[in-house]
Parts: structure tokens; C-alpha cells; sequence
């Protein structure tokens, strides 16, 4: 690294790879070579930045200067201008919406300022495949540090003292779950690293472990050691191919450098790792299903007791801990509890990685303390609601998450205060809904995921999924009745109760909070047969403002030759209207009249 | 052991006790779909579900959820009973054919489902009671389920017959819904094979009147000897009577003397093709007929054809496989007797037409002509005459659908076709399977007809030519119950009278053999009819037995050496004595 004078740190996380990231690279080397400056600047593709709103975005370090929304062709003119003349590019820099100044460095956009990093640290700064940029960042300092100086009850007492909770969505205290593995009985013990991720738009584990691989590597390895495990699995989504490329290139590295494997830093331990590839089951992020599914059998949920760190893996003594609580580990350790407990709130310490997605600006990903309000996340950070609509909820915590109303926005954001609001911390999916999005509709969306994904084990999850989405299907369509919204709310309450595992047990979540906070919204679909936010299509009336349509648009007739079902009446040049018998309620109308002449009702 | 309330009741349970056993023992019911005590706990159907008190009061599975000191179970509360009845109601919509889950929702109260009932027909709750079977206890992995959620479904690799199934049928078993049906390739309703009725329970008596009474574990059907895996019945059986460790050993008995009763075997009708037997499912063996009358049968003592139906008319012919010099020339002895007593009991339980076919009728013994006598009152019809055929081509319209058995009736000098519904055969009774390796290990000689031979038929019929060894039974020689009780009370008898001598007088004139000479050629081994012989191997020459030779002599004029010489009768005594004579 510290040979050159310039690092060019492009993203390749999934957003600004689609953004043209990889070309943007070859534009980049190309110039390089052009003016000769190879020796002296350095292309590097990182993990994902976080800011994907941004994307393609290119830092320049060690100045820190942060580019943004680059194409191929802005390449040559950036190049000449700033590598060799060295004066930063003003027009490629983010500039705030409503200002006119742009910002230079990442550090003082509002994205980035509330955030602390830990379990990100080196999002962006490293190369994710060069072992020895981690080491650089003080990489695998904190193993050589357990390793040479603190016996494995150490370990456990530190990681308890932290406060660190699981971070894959129960929010158990690591800590304590390691001692509980220490103490269980057995020759073989093994620690796990849940890397499935299968939440629908989540990318905050996948973007930890492309970031990133070795802090995982040295994290595990540390919980190894402290619950005297020899072996470790990492368990990747299979929909994930650089993050399975860029561990098993970590794993060789660091064995490569006696940082796994027998002899661990000459200190005795010995660990070892394997990756191995899950075929994009939901249900196989939980933990009993992940160990049937690495044992080779179905991956399917057994009833705990016994818990995996009891009898997990073949029997044995297993630790599965996610991707992000292992991230935190090194950290915790290098830097001690005390530092790690400051951040957060009373019972959720450090910090916490999401990623913003739906009708938000700057959607993407962000680690933030533990205790910053849905609010800030949402307007100090994410940049607030797209097209300035407004605000109707937040669903936080994946498809089995709760949907929170506005009242919520000042709930700071812990464990507790997450779950006492009926939605749940989860891994860490934020999806904010704006007055456009109907709830009915949102619960049933989500609802419609778990439902696919249920393994049919367990009679509440598997039928009763099944039966709750029949009834948010008839309300969406306007067959529903107060009696079936009767016998929805028993069905969640009974799902949730009495499902095996914790697919079933979350997945009512979407459906009782926003039973709890919108019913009205359910009742406009029943009573009124009417969706207040107009997606449910079905519940629409089309009509056309005659005045409208000749005053505005003179007739343009697109309406009529965009309707597949020939319910629009009118020719160019006079009003149009619609046969209510003959519309399908498709909407099309609705989206093509570019004068405002169709209503909505 | 561990304290815990339930429903109030305090119960006092050994520690890793379920919550559900712990209930039981209170006589506390609690619904249950998936769980079954033979299987590892599923916890999958949810109907079980009872409410843990407490700081965080919460619904468990009661299958599955071990006790704890000072737990407080509520069965019934408001919570438990809603959401019980609610999964159970999602049940009944999923398998609204299933009738323990139709008992079991009128038992709660529950009358009809509110949720879509997609197949009226399906049966299957998925409990997985069916694959945790196959997997736990018969350990042949057939099945599985297939698919997530909704369609979830209990499947065979691909869909086709599994060649890991074996065929034990313990999943239907299990199956609480009835989910899982066989089908019995045969497609028969009555099976009336006599030997194995094809999957039956592997433990079992043989038959009502066995002795001793004692169960004994089939082999052919037990699912350990296939897979190695189950052994239900040694964590069943209270006593530990059970033991599948055991293997079969030799033992080595001591005794003065043996009894052989190594019985017979039935003449196998399917030999005679023209009779049917095999190919016409209601052409059945005398031995398939007892079974089929016997009150602890199939069809529990009821006379059925394989169609479920009684039969309207049958015929039983005599002398199958005896009298017959294709296949034995001798008379099976038996058959009539036990005939006649088939058309007695025909006649009794069933309206049926009786024809009975026989050549001689041979009722030789007490009480025999009588009870023919009595038949005939009764209404069989006698044909006297050799069935050439049974056969189920009709040529009338009386016929169809008949079995028809040809007949050269001797008295009317005719040839008749009699139509029936049930041909039995009377088939006779032949030497034992493994009659000549008996033979060979004791030594005894067989009579023309492969029955063993008596040492003398008039004098010593149940002794044999090596003392000690007796004879008892069909043997010897085809013989009904009484001639068997009488021949073997003769055996025992003749057995215990040795036995209470005590002592056992030698042959005084018996073969020796001169070491010196003895060249080891091993030609008397081989010839000897008493195997008195035995090669010394290490000497590298044959020696004699004393008890077991009995001066026959055959090795002394064998001997190519002359090493084999009959005691008092050396060459050289003879010699001597015929030189004395001429001195004289
Ligand atoms: C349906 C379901 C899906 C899950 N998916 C994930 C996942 O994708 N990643 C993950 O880390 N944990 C997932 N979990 C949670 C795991 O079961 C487990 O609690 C977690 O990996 C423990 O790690 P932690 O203590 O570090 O959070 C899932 C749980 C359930 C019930
Ligand atoms: S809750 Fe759903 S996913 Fe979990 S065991 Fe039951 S059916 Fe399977
Ligand atoms: S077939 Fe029977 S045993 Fe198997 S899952 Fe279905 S109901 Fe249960
Ligand atoms: S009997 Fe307990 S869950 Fe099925």
C-alpha cells in the first residue's frame, strides 16, 4: 500500500458492479498506463461501500476523496486532472440535495457521519483479497494478542463483558452462548459461521464477508479457541459467489501464513476452516436446519432443546455465531470491552450494520450505534423519503420484521424497544414504505415470502402461512369480511405461539403489526372496498377527466391504445372515457396519461 | 427426580421426563397427532401444545419438552386450548379424510374446519410418523418428504417404487391416519397359503394350539434381520426376554440313546399341473383348508373363496401324490380319513354341494367305516374315480365361472364334468426334506419309498439297525395321529428301558484291526454299515469302535491287508480249527 502514492478504492459491491464498476476499473487502468503512472497509482476493488445510491463510487486515498455516479467516459478527464495535475474533480463530487457546494471527503457526508464503523471497518480501504492489508489494519492482531496472553476463559469473560449480542437476529449474548459451548461435554466441538443471509434484499453479511473475509477468519478463530473447537465452517449462500471466491482465498492465505491451521502462531492451537455452500434456503439460516443441511440430511428445523451448543454439528458441541457478531470480535478484543460497551444503549452494545432499502434516497448499507432512532437512520442518515412523499412505515427486521407507523420514528433502535414494538431487530433489513405502499399489501408481500419458504415441518407455519395469506389475498381483492379479520389475528397469534422454529414464529410479525398500527387501512379494504393507498388495483376505480383530458392532453388517445382490454372509448382529439364493465383495473391508463387526466379513486 | 405442577395437581417425575408423560401419569389428556413412543420426539404437528407459566409465559410442545424443578402446566388455558384447536382445525382442512383427526376434533369441540379444504381425499397430516419410522426403526430410509411448505409431501426417491423399501409395511403401520395403504400383489382378499401369509408379525406363536406357547421371532419377517436396525420388541418386552444379541450355537448333548421323529412333508400339488394348484386361486391344499377352518385362521374358522365369498359347491379329491406310480406308489394312509372329515365339516359351516373323488376309500381304523357311513348320510356325493383334470374353461353355461373338475366316475362308466367353486386337494404325505441327511448322520438305511427303515417290520418296527436309535412317527412311514401316538410311546419305552439298565450289552464278536498290517487305504471306512470305522490320521491307520461294530464282517473280507480280523474268527483260528478237523 505504501508504495504508491495514490490508492484508487473502487466499489465492486452488488450495486455499483451494476453500475459498471468493473469497467470503470479497466478505464482506470487504461489511463494509468497512458500517462504513466503505474508506479505511482493503484486501482483496488473493495467490498461494498455502503452508499449504493451513490454508486459507481470511487475513493481516492490517502486524501479520502470520494467520487461518485462515474461513467467510462468521465475516466480520462478525472485521471489527467486529478492524478497528475492533483486538483480533485469538483463536478464528480457528492454534493447534498438542496445545496450547491460539494463534499470532498466521504467523512463529511451526512451518510457517513452518523455512522460508526466496526464490523465495516475496513469496508473500502482494503483490498478484500490481499491478506496483508488486513494485517496493515492491525489484522489478526488481536488473535496473536489471545493467542500469546489470555487463557480462553479470558476470552469468554472479555466477550461477555462487551455485551456483544448475536447479531443474526436473536440478539443472544455471545458471551454466554461461548461458555455455554465451552462447558458442554465433548471431545469435537465446532464453531459456525452463518453466512446465508437469505433475507430478501439484505446484503449486510454478504458485504462483510466480500469486504472483509479475514476479520471473519480471525473472529472464528478466536471463538475457537476460547470454546476449544478444532474445526469451522463457514456457511455461504451459494447466490454468493465472490463472497465463496474471496473466503476460500482467505483461508488459503492465512494458512499460508501460519494463521490457520496446525500450529497456530506456534502457540499449540490448531483450527481450521471450511466453506461450505447452502442452496439458498430461508429456513436454512436457522440453526438446527443449517447443521441437518451441513450434515448432508434436509435442512429442516429440529426442535431445541437441545440447543446446537449443546448437540449440534454430528452430535457435537456446535457454536453458530453470524457473520457479523464474528466481525465484532477482533475489534472487541484489540480495542477492549470497555471501548465496545460505550457504544449502544444499556442492553444492546456497539453497533449495528442495515441495509435501507425501498422508498428512501440514499439506500444502502450502514452501521450505526446501537440506540440512534429509526429516525435519524432514516432522514439523517439515508437521506429521508424519496421524491419527499411521505413517511408511512418502516418494516424492520427481513420479511418476518414488524412494520412500524411514524410514531415509532423517535424508537431508538435496540433489542428490546425493537420487540416490545412488535417488530425485531432480525439481521438487519430496513425497508421503508411511503404513502403510496398499501400495508395490506406490504404484509401480504412479506407474508407471501415466508409462506414459500416454510419447510412444511410444523402444521402452524406451514398451513397456517398458508391460511393467512388466503385472507390478505380476499381483503386485497375486496372479498374479505370482519370475521376473517377475526380469525387472521387468532391465526398470527396461534402461529406465532406455537410454530417450531423462528420462521414461524416471526413470520405473523408483518401481519400483527400492521393490524396493530393501520387497521383502519384494513378496514377501508372491507368495509369500503377501497385501498386508501390505491395499490391494491382490484379495489380502483379509473375514470378520466373529460375537461381534462381535451383542455390538456387534446385527446392524445395513448390511454385508449395502451388499454389491452379495449375499455377506453374516445379518438384523438375528443375526451375518452372508460367502460367500467370492460376495465380490468390494470392501471395502465393511470401510469401512461401524461396530463393527469385519469383518476384514481 | 424433579417436582412440577400441572392443571394445579402436583406430580413428583424422574428427571428427562416429557411434560406429556409426566400428564399421563396424572391421567391429564393431552391431544397428540406426530407423537409416537417409539420414535424420537418430531414436536412437528403442534397439537399438543400446553402453556408454560411463568416470567415468560409461553406455549410448549408437551411432546417434547423435558420437566424442570417447580414448572407450572396449564393444559387447559384459554391460550393452549385456542391455539391447539386452531392448528388442529388447519389439520382437518389439509387432511379432511383422516379420521383419528375427525375423533380428535369432535373431542374439542371442533365441528368443521373454517380453512379451504383443497383434497377431500387426502389423509395425510404429515405427521412423519411414516419416514421417522422408516428411518428410525426399520432403518431403510425409503421415504422422505419432498417439497417446502404447503407442498410438502411424503414421497419415494423420484417418485418410483423405492428399492430401499423393504417391503416391511411398518409405515402403514404407524401411519395414525391410514394414509399409507398396501397392495397386496396377489390382490386376494382370503390368503389361504399355508405356510407365510407374506407380511405378518415377526413375532409371533406359531399357531393357537402350539407347545410350548411361546413366541418365537420370524426371520423372513423381521425387520432386524434385514436392516439390522429396530429391536422394538427388546425395548418393549418388560421382561427382557428378548435378545437380539444371541446367535446360533452347536451344543453337544451326551445320551444313551435317540429318538427320530423327523415327520414328513406334504406332497407339493403343483407337481400335477393338471390339478391347477397355483394357477386357479381357489384350487387349495388339505393343509390350506385346515388352516382356512381352524377358528384362529384367516379367516377366523369362516370358508371362504378368495373373493371373500362362501362357496356354493367344492370337491375334494383324493389320493394327490399317492397311488401313483408317477409320483409314489404307496398309499398316503391318511388322506381319506381326513377327507371324509373336510366334507363333515363342509357340510356343518357351509350350504355347500360336497363331492368327494376317491379310488378306494381306505377307513381302516376304529370307528372309520362308520363315520363313512355318516358322511354319506349326510348328503356328500361319493365319485368313485381318478380327477383327470381341474379346469376353468367352461362348455356350458352352468360352468361359467365354475372350476370344473373331469372325472371318469368307475360306477357309471362315465365321464363327468362337476362344476365347483373350491377344489381341495388331498395331498399325501412324503419323506422329509432333509430326510436322507438324517439317514446319513445317524447312520440308519432308508426303505425304496425314502422312509426310514425299521430294523425289522413285524418284530422291531420302531427299532432301527443301530441300537439305540429309534423310530417314531410318519418318518418311518405314513401313519395318522394314533399309529403316531402309539409308535412313539413304543419308541420312549423301548429308549427308557435302556436307560434304566443302565449298562448296554457289547457285541462280543467284533472286527479289530492289526495295527502292523494296517496299510491306511481307508477301504473299510467307506464300506462299513455302522460307521464303526474312523481313520486314525495321526497313526496313519483305521480304528474300530466296539460299541458301535457289530461283527458284520464286511471289513475283515474287504481288508486288501488282512489287518481287519473278526474277533474268535481270526484266519488263523479258522485255519487251525479246519486243520484239527482233518487230524481227527
Ligand atoms: C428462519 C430463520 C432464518 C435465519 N437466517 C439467518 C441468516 O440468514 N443469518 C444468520 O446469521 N442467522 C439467521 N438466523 C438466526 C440463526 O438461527 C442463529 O440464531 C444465528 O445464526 C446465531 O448467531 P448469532 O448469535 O451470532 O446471532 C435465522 C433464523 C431463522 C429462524
Ligand atoms: S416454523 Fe416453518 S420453517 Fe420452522 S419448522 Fe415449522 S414449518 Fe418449518
Ligand atoms: S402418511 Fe401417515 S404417517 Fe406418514 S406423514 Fe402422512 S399421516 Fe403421517
Ligand atoms: S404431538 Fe407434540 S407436536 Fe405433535
Amino acid at each position: 500500500m505504501a508504495s504508491y502514492r495514490l490508492n484508487i478504492m473502487i466499489c465492486a459491491g452488488t450495486g455499483c458492479v451494476s453500475n459498471r464498476a468493473f469497467q470503470i476499473r479497466e478505464a482506470f487502468d487504461k489511463e494509468i498506463r497512458k500517462n504513466s503512472l503505474e508506479k505511482e497509482v493503484l486501482t483496488v476493488m473493495t467490498g461494498c461501500n455502503g452508499f449504493c445510491a451513490a454508486g459507481p463510487i470511487v475513493i481516492v486515498q490517502p486524501e479520502g476523496i470520494f467520487y461518485q455516479k462515474l461513467t467510462v467516459k468521465d475516466i480520462p478527464f478525472l485521471v489527467e486532472e486529478h492524478f497528475l495535475k492533483g486538483r480533485p474533480v469538483k463536478k464528480f463530487m457528492y454534493t447534498p440535495p438542496k445545496e450547491t457546494e460539494p463534499i470532498p471527503k466521504m467523512n463529511d457526508i451526512s451518510f457517513f457521519q452518523k455512522q460508526v464503523l466496526i464490523a465495516l471497518r475496513n469496508k473500502g480501504i482494503i483490498d478484500p483479497e490481499a491478506i496483508d492489508d488486513y494485517i496493515a489494519r492491525d489484522g489478526y492482531a488481536a488473535l496473536s494478542k489471545i493467542l500469546s496472553k489470555m487463557k480462553p476463559q479470558d476470552v469468554i469473560a472479555e466477550i461477555k463483558k462487551s455485551g456483544l449480542r448475536g447479531r443474526g437476529g436473536g440478539g443472544f449474548p455471545t458471551g454466554l452462548k461461548w461458555e455455554l459451548a465451552r462447558k458442554a461435554e465433548g471431545e469435537q466441538k465446532y464453531v459456525i459461521c452463518n453466512a446465508d443471509e437469505g433475507d430478501p434484499g439484505a446484503f449486510m453479511d454478504r458485504s462483510i464477508v466480500e469486504a472483509d473475509p479475514h476479520t471473519i477468519l480471525e473472529g472464528m478463530t478466536i471463538g475457537a479457541y476460547a470454546i476449544g473447537a478444532s474445526k469451522g465452517f463457514v456457511y455461504v449462500r451459494s447466490e454468493y459467489p465472490l463472497a465463496v471466491e474471496r473466503m476460500h482465498n482467505a483461508i488459503a492465505q492465512s494458512k499460508e501464513y501460519g494463521l490457520l491451521g496446525d500450529n497456530i502462531l506456534e502457540s499449540g492451537f490448531n483450527f481450521d476452516v471450511d466453506v461450505i455452500q447452502g442452496a439458498g434456503v430461508f429456513v436454512c439460516g436457522e440453526e438446527t436446519s443449517m447443521i441437518a443441511s451441513i450434515e448432508g440430511k434436509i435442512g429442516e428445523p429440529k426442535p431445541r432443546p437441545p440447543y446446537p451448543v449443546e448437540k449440534g454439528l454430528w452430535g457435537s458441541p456446535t457454536n453458530i455465531n453470524n457473520v457479523e457478531t464474528w466481525a465484532n470480535v477482533p475489534a472487541i478484543i484489540l480495542r477492549g470491552s470497555d471501548w465496545f460497551s460505550k457504544i449502544g444503549t444499556k442492553t444492546s452494545k456497539g453497533t449495528k450494520v442495515f441495509s435501507v432499502a425501498g422508498k428512501i434516497k440514499d439506500a444502502g448499507l450502514v452501521e450505526v450505534p446501537m440506540g440512534l432512532t429509526l429516525g435519524e437512520i432514516i432522514y439523517d442518515v439515508a437521506g429521508g423519503i424519496h421524491s419527499d412523499k411521505k413517511f408511512k412505515a418502516v418494516l424492520i427486521g427481513g420479511p418476518s420484521g414488524g412494520c412500524l407507523p411514524a410514531d415509532c420514528l423517535g424508537l431508538p433502535v435496540d433489542y428490546e424497544s425493537l420487540t416490545k414494538a412488535g417488530a425485531m431487530m432480525g439481521s438487519g433489513g430496513l425497508v421503508v414504505a411511503d404513502e403510496d405502499n398499501c400495508m395490506v399489501e406490504m404484509a401480504r408481500y412479506f407474508l407471501n415470502f415466508t409462506k414459500d419458504e416454510s419447510c412444511g415441518k410444523c402444521t402452524p407455519c406451514r398451513e397456517g402461512n398458508a391460511a393467512m395469506l388466503d385472507i390478505l389475498t380476499r381483503i386485497t381483492q375486496g372479498e374479505g369480511t370482519m370475521e376473517d379479520l377475526d380469525l387472521l389475528e387468532d391465526l398470527a397469534h396461534a402461529i406465532k405461539d406455537t410454530a417450531l422454529c423462528g420462521l414461524g414464529n416471526t413470520a405473523p410479525n408483518p401481519v400483527l403489526t400492521t393490524l396493530r398500527y393501520f387497521r383502519d387501512e384494513y378496514i377501508a379494504h372491507i368495509k369500503d372496498k377501497k385501498c386508501p393507498a390505491h395499490e391494491c388495483r382490484q379495489l380502483n376505480t379509473y375514470t378520466i377527466d373529460e375537461e381534462r383530458c381535451v383542455s390538456e392532453g387534446h385527446g392524445c388517445d395513448v390511454c385508449r391504445r395502451n388499454c389491452a382490454y379495449d375499455a377506453i372509448m374516445g379518438e384523438k382529439g375528443k375526451a375518452h372515457r372508460i367502460n367500467q364493465d370492460k376495465c380490468a383495473k390494470c392501471g395502465v391508463c393511470y401510469e401512461v396519461c401524461k396530463f393527469a387526466a385519469v383518476k384514481v379513486d | 427426580m424433579v417436582k412440577l405442577t400441572i392443571d394445579g395437581k402436583k406430580v413428583e417425575v424422574e428427571e428427562g421426563t416429557t411434560i406429556l408423560q409426566a400428564a399421563e401419569k396424572l391421567e391429564i389428556p393431552i391431544p397428540t397427532l406426530c407423537y409416537h413412543p417409539l420414535l424420537e420426539p418430531y414436536a412437528a404437528c403442534r397439537v399438543c401444545m400446553v402453556e408454560l407459566k411463568g416470567e415468560t409465559c409461553k406455549l410448549v410442545p408437551s411432546c417434547n419438552t423435558k420437566v424442570a424443578e417447580g414448572m407450572e402446566i396449564e393444559t387447559k388455558s384459554e391460550r393452549a386450548v385456542k391455539a391447539r384447536k386452531l392448528n388442529l382445525e388447519l389439520i382437518m382442512a389439509r387432511a379432511p379424510a383422516a379420521e383419528k383427526v375427525q375423533e380428535l376434533a369432535k373431542e374439542m369441540g371442533i365441528e368443521k374446519t373454517r380453512f379451504e379444504i383443497i383434497d377431500p381425499d387426502e389423509k395425510c397430516i404429515l405427521c412423519g410418523l411414516c419416514v421417522r419410522t422408516c428411518e428410525e426403526i426399520v432403518g431403510a430410509n425409503a421415504i422422505s418428504f419432498a417439497n417446502r411448505g404447503k407442498d410438502r409431501m411424503v414421497f419415494t426417491p423420484y417418485g418410483e417404487p423405492s428399492e430401499a423399501c423393504i417391503g416391511c409395511t411398518a409405515c402403514a403401520f404407524f401411519c395414525p391416519t391410514e394414509a399409507i395403504t398396501f397392495e397386496d400383489i396377489h390382490k386376494r382378499l382370503v390368503v389361504h397359503e399355508e405356510m407365510e401369509l407374506g407380511p405378518s408379525t415377526a413375532v409371533r406363536v406359531p399357531i393357537r394350539q402350539a407347545v410350548p406357547m411361546v413366541p418365537f421371532i420370524d426371520e423372513d419377517s423381521c425387520i432386524h434381520f434385514k436392516t439390522g436396525e429396530c429391536k422394538i420388541c427388546e425395548r418393549v418386552c418388560e421382561k427382557e426376554a428378548i435378545n437380539h444379541e444371541m446367535e446360533d450355537e452347536e451344543i453337544e448333548v451326551e445320551v444313551g440313546s435317540i429318538i427320530l421323529a423327523s415327520g414328513f412333508k406334504s406332497f407339493d400339488a403343483s407337481r400335477i399341473p393338471a390339478y391347477g394348484y397355483g394357477r386357479y386361486e381357489n384350487v387349495i391344499t388339505a393343509l390350506e383348508f385346515e388352516k382356512l377352518v381352524n377358528a384362529s385362521g384367516p379367516t377366523s374358522g369362516k370358508i371362504l373363496m378368495t373373493n371373500g365369498n362362501e362357496p356354493q359347491a367344492v370337491g375334494i379329491v383324493h389320493c394327490v401324490g399317492s397311488r401313483d406310480k408317477k409320483y409314489n406308489e404307496y398309499c398316503s394312509r391318511v388322506c381319506c380319513m381326513y377327507s371324509l372329515k373336510f366334507a363333515h365339516l363342509l357340510k356343518e359351516k357351509t350350504n355347500a354341494e360336497v363331492y368327494d373323488f376317491y379310488i378306494d376309500m381306505r377307513c381302516f381304523g376304529k370307528g372309520y367305516e362308520e363315520f363313512y357311513h355318516r358322511l354319506m348320510k349326510e348328503g356328500t356325493n361319493f365319485i368313485r374315480g381318478r380327477v383327470s383334470e381341474v379346469t376353468d374353461m367352461p362348455l356350458t353355461e352352468k360352468e361359467e365361472g365354475k372350476l370344473i373338475i373331469r372325472v371318469e366316475d368307475t360306477l357309471l362308466g362315465e365321464i363327468r364334468r362337476i362344476p365347483v367353486d373350491m377344489v381341495i386337494l388331498a395331498t399325501g404325505l412324503e419323506p422329509g426334506i432333509d430326510q436322507n441327511e438324517i439317514a446319513k448322520v445317524f447312520n440308519i438305511s432308508c426303505s425304496q419309498d425314502s422312509f426310514f427303515l425299521e430294523r425289522h417290520p413285524k418284530l422291531a418296527p420302531v427299532s432301527t439297525f443301530s441300537d439305540g436309535i429309534f423310530l417314531a412317527g410318519a418318518c418311518q412311514s405314513p401313519k395318522d395321529i394314533p399309529d403316531t401316538v402309539a409308535q412313539a410311546g413304543a419308541a420312549a419305552s423301548q429308549a427308557l428301558a435302556l436307560a434304566d439298565k443302565g449298562t448296554f450289552e457289547l457285541e462280543p464278536i467284533t472286527a479289530v484291526i492289526n495295527e502292523e498290517l494296517c496299510a491306511g487305504c481307508q477301504l473299510c471306512v467307506s464300506l462299513c454299515p455302522f460307521t464303526a470305522i474312523n481313520y486314525n490320521a495321526e497313526k496313519g491307520i483305521s480304528e474300530i469302535n466296539d460299541a458301535l461294530c457289530k461283527g458284520c464282517g464286511t471289513c475283515v473280507s474287504a481288508c486288501p491287508s488282512g489287518a481287519s480280523q473278526q474277533k474268535h474268527f481270526r484266519d488263523e483260528q479258522i485255519f487251525a480249527e479246519i486243520e484239527g478237523i482233518f487230524i481227527e
